[in-house]
């Protein structure tokens, strides 16, 4: 089985193909913007190294976010393009599970973190399984002070992962039992490896499922507060 | 030889739009209207847009493909808006269409939106051709263009401040009239008098540029005083009056270019072509005139897959390169400047 991951939830776009989940091509590309600019040359990088023809895909996964709407929406799109022109399957990863399997080991309880701007961050925990993690509670936005108010409350030994950049200076004094690690973003290789296991148990999304997880409402301030709306008529 | 058949898909604002053009002809053309989604804020809102672009663009180019009766790999190209517009919108379309184009190893074209509206007169119009002058007006945009050649345009004059959509919506918001604005004021100036109020022309100086802001406060003003002095006209009086005043405008200036510039034709496109005030005055000036008008029909004037594909297949029948893989959305881009 013939798989591509696409991942474009933070700065660092990635794009992977490999085969039953063991990596045959991959390109990276960081970046803040520009998702749409990296992808499709990204794509044929890969496809032109492994010998590959976009038909030979049987199953495309997408990292669904949380992260900033723009790059999941850059996903979603190509996702969807590539999966309907080839008649691929889909799968849909979310970003924090792709951070939290890459750093699982060791026994601590795992929080990914994601930049999801204006300060917020995205963030979940996982409870590592030998060969892999378990979500252990359910996904928030939230501010750092609300974050790290979480993490004062933890009661075993915690790994931080993700974009600590995000986190300001000084978050983690008096956070004694709370380590910080590895990865910073999400890579297409985690995805490559979820995508494989999801396929193999028919885990599939339909295309009218496959959309980004915001987790924020949009923002709807319109400045015209200038104008009355009801009007002078009755 | 066979006519290039080309998918053309359209996101710069709200309306996800997607149509197959067979050399100058609408095979099929589809859209998901975002209307209902933005009328509550008065306006568009760039996020709720680029997230119904998201869900509605898959379904849409389906929608387009079945309807010309076609499978993907019939088709020769994908073409689709690269700008003018809003970015994360622009983005969806763009980024869907290269990514299908590129894995059926099609060409792909990004599209100025701009140059599509200038070129839609040619899907009803087989004599619709330059040299023209092309009134282009939208809710985003109000210029002149000199359409000097196939691909040759040269900007004459534009809105210093908001388009004229712009100030159909903004002048009917005041008026409690809903939005969107420029339909709305169509209706309501029905039966309404055109000169009951006299409201300002602006920019008599500038032979092809507009200016609407000065309307907006002349509105406010006047009505603040009929209140006062107790002798509010009709909103109907009101809103054929306002009409008036960006129609006359509209009309004035094209036709001062195509007096300056001595062309025998004369096009339109964008939303704000729609209106049927500013038809019948374009219809009216170019009779007596003798010119030759292009203003298609409404569905081809508001934002359309077909444009898109219409420039596509231009694009094709012309030999030009098609666009390269890094390219990306330019949000900014300008016609004819
Ligand atoms: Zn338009």
């Amino acid at each position: 089985m013939k798989l591509l991951a696409i991942e474009t939830s933070t700065p660092a776009s990635s794009v992977a193909i490999g085969r039953d989940g063991a990596l045959t091509a991959m390109n990276v590309h960081v970046d803040r913007r520009g998702h749409i600019g990296f992808l499709v040359p990204a794509l044929e990088f890969v496809f032109d190294r492994a010998g590959w023809d976009a038909s030979d895909v049987d199953v495309v996964a997408v990292d669904l976010g949380p992260g900033p709407f723009t790059g999941l929406r850059a996903g979603v799109a190509t996702a969807q393009a590539l999966a309907a022109a080839v008649g691929a399957r889909l799968v849909g990863v979310d970003s924090l599970s792709v951070l939290a399997l890459r750093a699982a080991t060791g026994r601590r309880r795992i929080w990914p973190v994601v930049d999801m701007r204006r300060g917020q961050i995205a963030t979940a925990p996982f409870r590592p399984l030998p060969g892999g993690i378990a979500p252990d509670g359910p996904t928030e936005v939230v501010s750092p002070e609300e974050f790290r108010a979480t993490l004062e409350c933890e009661p075993t030994d915690t790994l931080v992962v993700g974009d600590l950049h995000a986190l300001p200076d000084g978050f983690w004094s008096g956070l004694h039992r709370v380590k910080r690690g590895r990865p910073r973003f999400p890579s297409a290789e985690v995805i490559l490896e979820i995508a494989a296991l999801r396929a193999e148990r028919g885990e599939f999304i339909s295309p009218e499922d496959l959309r980004p997880r915001y987790l924020r409402e949009p923002d709807v301030a319109i400045n015209w507060s200038e104008f009355r709306s009801e009007g002078l008529w009755p | 030889m066979s006519e290039p058949i080309v998918l053309g898909i359209e996101t710069s604002c709200d309306e996800t739009a997607v149509a197959v053009v067979e050399g100058m002809t609408i095979r099929s053309s589809v859209l998901a209207s975002q209307t209902d989604l933005h009328a509550r804020f008065g306006g568009v809102v760039p996020e709720v847009a680029a997230r119904a672009h998201v869900e509605a663009i898959r379904p849409l180019v389906h929608q387009a493909l079945s309807a010309a009766g076609i499978y993907s790999d019939q088709i020769d190209a994908v073409a689709a808006t690269r700008g003018p517009g809003l970015a994360g919108a622009l983005m969806v379309g763009f980024g869907f269409g290269k990514a299908l184009a590129w894995s059926l190893h099609k060409p792909f074209y990004g599209i100025d939106h701009m140059e599509g509206h200038l070129f839609a007169p040619r899907l009803e119009f087989p004599g619709y051709g330059p040299p023209a002058v092309v009134l282009l007006a939208s809710g985003g945009h109000s210029q002149i263009v000199h359409f000097v050649e196939w691909g040759t345009y040269e900007t004459m004059g534009r809105t210093i401040d908001d388009a004229a959509g712009e100030a159909f919506d903004k002048l009917a918001r005041f008026i409690g009239l809903g939005y969107p604005g420029g339909p709305a004021i169509d209706r309501e100036s029905e039966g309404g008098d055109p000169d009951a109020v006299a409201f300002p022309r602006a920019l008599r100086d500038r032979p092809y540029d507009f200016s609407f802001s000065g309307l907006k406060t002349a509105v406010v003003t006047y009505l603040e005083q009929a209140v006062e002095r107790g002798e509010l006209p009709s909103r109907a009086d009101v809103a054929a009056s306002i009409q008036e005043a960006i129609v006359d405008v509209l009309v004035d200036k094209t036709f001062n270019a195509v007096e300056a510039t001595g062309v025998r034709a004369v096009g339109g496109g964008g939303g704000v072509l729609a209106n049927r005030r500013l038809r019948e005055r374009f219809a009216i000036e170019a009779e007596r005139r003798g010119i030759e008008l292009f203003v298609p029909s409404g569905a081809l004037c508001t934002d359309n897959g077909a444009m898109v594909a219409a420039v596509g297949v231009q694009r094709i029948r012309d030999g030009v390169e098609p666009t390269a893989w890094p390219a990306d959305i330019d949000p900014g881009l300008a016609l004819g400047t």
